[in-house]
């Protein structure tokens, strides 16, 4: 970046000359060093997965999880600053419950994210503030169906059938754009989720990780939940033998 | 609580609402009072709280239209938050949130019906403390305890647009008949996906029912004398 | 014996208990001027027509022969007012006031149903305890408008309202002989006539009839329009003749104060040092 150095680049609250601002662009920088997340809306259901990177082998596994319940059927997986995300998904339980107490009813996963959007955009708008180093995946199925939204440190919201945020963004798009998801069923989404995580780990810069992963479909009772213990040791499993079978070939 | 202030506008009412598969057919009569006077012989107690949700109102003329009006506004903006007509229950629970949270302060039994894309045709019932419940037919207001009984022997499920509407008018005629509070013309509305049909009958066009006869029992009716000019002092 | 500075948190409610203690002794609290009033709208083919009688009482007493009923709102929205004298008059004079500064930030005409909406909230969050009972009138960009609005806040549309104690004489003439779309000068005499009413059978309002006529482009004030109770000349004169009465003694004294007005600047300016 050519303005560097030249100051613009120490408040939200400055534009740089050619219109840019740097703090936003920063956390954007945050976010691209954490571990994977990828979300995958299919048929009849959403998929979230992550690849948590784990520090220290004294972390207690399952611990400190990534994806977090906002309404019965809204899931969050955040890609960046951990404590970020634990605050946005705190903010974005309030307005779900905010919703609902107004009309007693679940919010649709556009009119969370719409407010998520502009609870983010406020902390570009400050010099007292920093911007969210975080992307939010937002999924959930409601009234209109699966829906997958991915909230980025500008305060802006995309809708999308597959996304992916973090290290291994670029391959896991591009394995994202081979699968057909409007006609996967959620139980093969986990599989895929499941291969992707595995596969854009990069063994040699981060040792561990941990895969998490979520869902939302019939099989959950459209629920927002962890997947099955049996169904993620398979998935598990079965991500580590193509992992192997692709590294043969 | 439930009582009205001193010299308040009151809808001594006849309401209702009834669903049938297309849509609802809401109806109302139009007297208000104050006291002994009718402050509005052809008021308008079926108020439009977005598209394809409308309430019919009892109780409290102002403590109504303030409620409605703050309904009026939420689904106004719901529909610009959210891009799409708001629900009937949505309105329903708006509703019943202003006549629960205020229910000290009120005196308001509303009837909150329409159409929705999720549900198709809904009718709610909020009465005076504030409770909600989603009903097939419901009717309200100071008329409505005369006509219960002719309701549940009269209403069946799978009627079409015009049995429903008859099943109305009938009711609230019969309501207006009884009621001394209830009175004048009857409003209706047909909402369906298709739009929002306004009904109208007048005063002198209301269903009539047996009315009695001059002379009561078996005898002819003896024929009155007509009147005539009696001789009277300059 | 100190004075006690702190007191007791919580409210006071002392007042309220004298209150109730000195009515249940038969002194009820003062009442506000009320006016009985008769205050009449009408819609005609393009405007509007208002009327108002003139008299204002307090209890039995007649406190005013030739008072103003209609209130300005804006140019084109006018505002009878019946009930509490104070409030109807403050009310009004309030709603004027905020609709100029919507006309002027708006940057458009006032609308009749946008002051309707301010009375309508004003009246109903003071839960009836402002005691105005009006009848709002006026031509917008939508056309002639015309509405009751109940001291509690509700609303009425209609062709043809009347309000006050005279209310009933008032709307007694309408409902006999109103019709859709009449000119002008039958409006006013309907209006005229419906006050009349009021005036001779109610005994609340009386004296004069004041008319307001609302059209798109003016507005004509018709104040006492009709005064169908002048005060004639007395038939006989009941002064007593002079010289009725005899006199002893005659002492004619001047009422005339005279003063000497010194002004003070003379007085000083030869001490004063004013360098």
């Amino acid at each position: 970046m050519t303005s560097i150095g030249t100051g613009y680049d120490l408040s939200a609250s400055t534009y740089s000359p050619d219109g840019r601002i740097f703090q936003v662009e920063y956390a954007g920088k945050a976010v691209e060093n954490s571990g994977t997340v990828i979300g995958l809306k299919v048929k009849d259901g959403v998929v979230l997965a992550v690849e948590k990177l784990v520090h220290s082998k004294l972390l207690v596994p399952e611990a400190n999880r990534r994806i977090q319940t906002i309404d019965r059927h809204i899931g969050m997986a955040t890609a960046g600053l951990l404590a970020d995300g634990r605050h946005l998904a705190n903010r974005a339980r309030d307005e779900a419950s905010n919703y609902r107490d107004l009309y007693r009813s679940p919010p649709t996963l556009q009119a969370l994210a719409d407010r998520v959007g502009l609870y983010v955009q406020a902390y570009t708008l400050y010099s007292s503030v920093r911007p969210f180093g975080i992307s939010a995946l937002l999924g959930a199925v409601d009234k209109s169906g699966p829906v997958l939204y991915v909230v980025e440190p500008s305060g802006v919201f995309y809708g999308y059938h597959g996304a992916a945020v973090g290290k291994g963004r670029q391959l896991a798009k591009t394995e994202l754009e081979k699968l057909d998801l409007p006609n996967m069923t959620t139980r093969q989404a986990v599989f895929e989720a499941a291969r992707i995580i595995h596969l854009v780990h990069d063994d040699a810069k981060d040792k561990e990780f941990e895969l998490e992963l979520t869902w939302i479909g019939a099989e959950s009772n459209y629920q927002h939940a962890p997947v099955p213990k049996d169904l993620f040791a398979e998935a598990d499993t079965k991500a580590k033998e193509a992992l192997n079978e692709g590294m043969e070939d | 609580m439930q009582a009205l202030k001193k010299g308040e506008v009151n809808l001594g009412t006849s309401i209702m609402a009834v669903q049938f598969a297309d849509g609802v057919v809401i109806g109302a009569d139009s007297r208000t009072t104050t006291g002994s006077y009718i402050a509005n012989r052809v008021t308008d107690k079926l108020t439009c709280v977005h598209d394809r949700v409308y309430c019919c109102r009892s109780g409290s003329s102002a403590d109504t239209q303030a409620i409605a009006d703050i309904v009026h506004y939420y689904l106004q903006m719901y529909s610009q938050q959210y891009g799409t007509a708001p629900p009937v229950h949505a309105a329903a629970e708006l509703f019943q949130k202003l006549c629960y949270e205020n229910k000290d302060g009120l005196s308001a039994g509303i009837i909150c019906a329409g159409w929705d894309k999720e549900v198709g045709p809904s009718v709610y019932n909020i009465p005076l403390g504030g409770g909600l419940f989603r009903q097939p037919w419901a009717i309200g207001g100071s008329g409505s305890t005369y006509v219960y009984g002719y309701c549940d022997a009269t209403y069946q499920e799978g009627w079409n647009k015009e049995e429903t509407i008859k099943f109305v008018k009938d009711t609230l005629a019969l309501a207006m008949s009884r009621d001394g509070s209830s009175g004048g013309v009857i409003r209706m509305a047909v909402i369906t996906e298709e739009g929002v049909e306004r009904l109208f009958v007048p005063g002198t066009e209301l269903p009539r029912f047996w009315e009695g006869k001059e002379v009561l029992g078996p005898h002819k009716p003896t024929h009155a004398a007509d009147p005539m000019a009696i001789e009277v002092e300059a | 014996m100190s004075v006690d500075v702190f007191r007791k948190g919580g409210f006071d409610f002392s007042n309220a208990r004298r209150n109730a203690f000195l009515e249940g002794k038969g002194m009820p609290l003062p009442k506000a001027t009320s006016t009985g009033t008769t205050i009449v709208g009408c819609i005609y083919a393009d405007g509007i027509v208002l009327g108002a009688d003139t008299r204002a009482t307090e209890g039995p007493i007649v406190a005013d022969k030739n008072c103003e009923k209609i209130h300005y709102i804006t140019d084109n929205i006018r505002c009878c007012g019946a009930g509490t004298a104070a409030d109807t008059e403050y009310t009004t004079a309030m709603i004027s006031s905020n609709m100029e500064l919507h006309a002027l930030s708006t940057g458009r005409q006032p609308r009749v149903a946008t002051a309707m909406t301010m009375l309508k909230q004003y009246l109903f969050r003071y839960q009836g305890h402002v005691g105005a009972a009006l009848v709002l009138g006026g031509v917008d960009p939508t056309g002639p408008q015309l509405f009751t609005i109940h001291p509690h806040g509700s609303v009425d549309k209609l062709p043809y309202v009347t309000m006050g104690s005279g209310s009933l004489a008032a709307m007694a003439v309408f409902e006999t002989t109103w019709r859709a779309g009449m000119t002008r000068e039958e409006a006013i005499q309907l209006v005229a006539a419906a006050i009349s009413a009021g005036i001779f059978n109610d005994l609340g309002s009386g004296s004069n009839v004041d008319v307001c006529v609302i059209t798109k482009d003016k507005t004509d004030m018709l104040r006492n329009y009709e005064m169908p109770n002048q005060r004639v000349e007395k038939e006989r004169k009941y002064g007593f003749r002079r010289g009725t009465t005899a006199w002893k003694s005659e002492s004619i004294r001047s009422l005339i104060a005279s003063e000497t007005v010194v002004p003070v600047a003379q007085l000083v300016t030869d001490e004063m040092d004013i360098s």
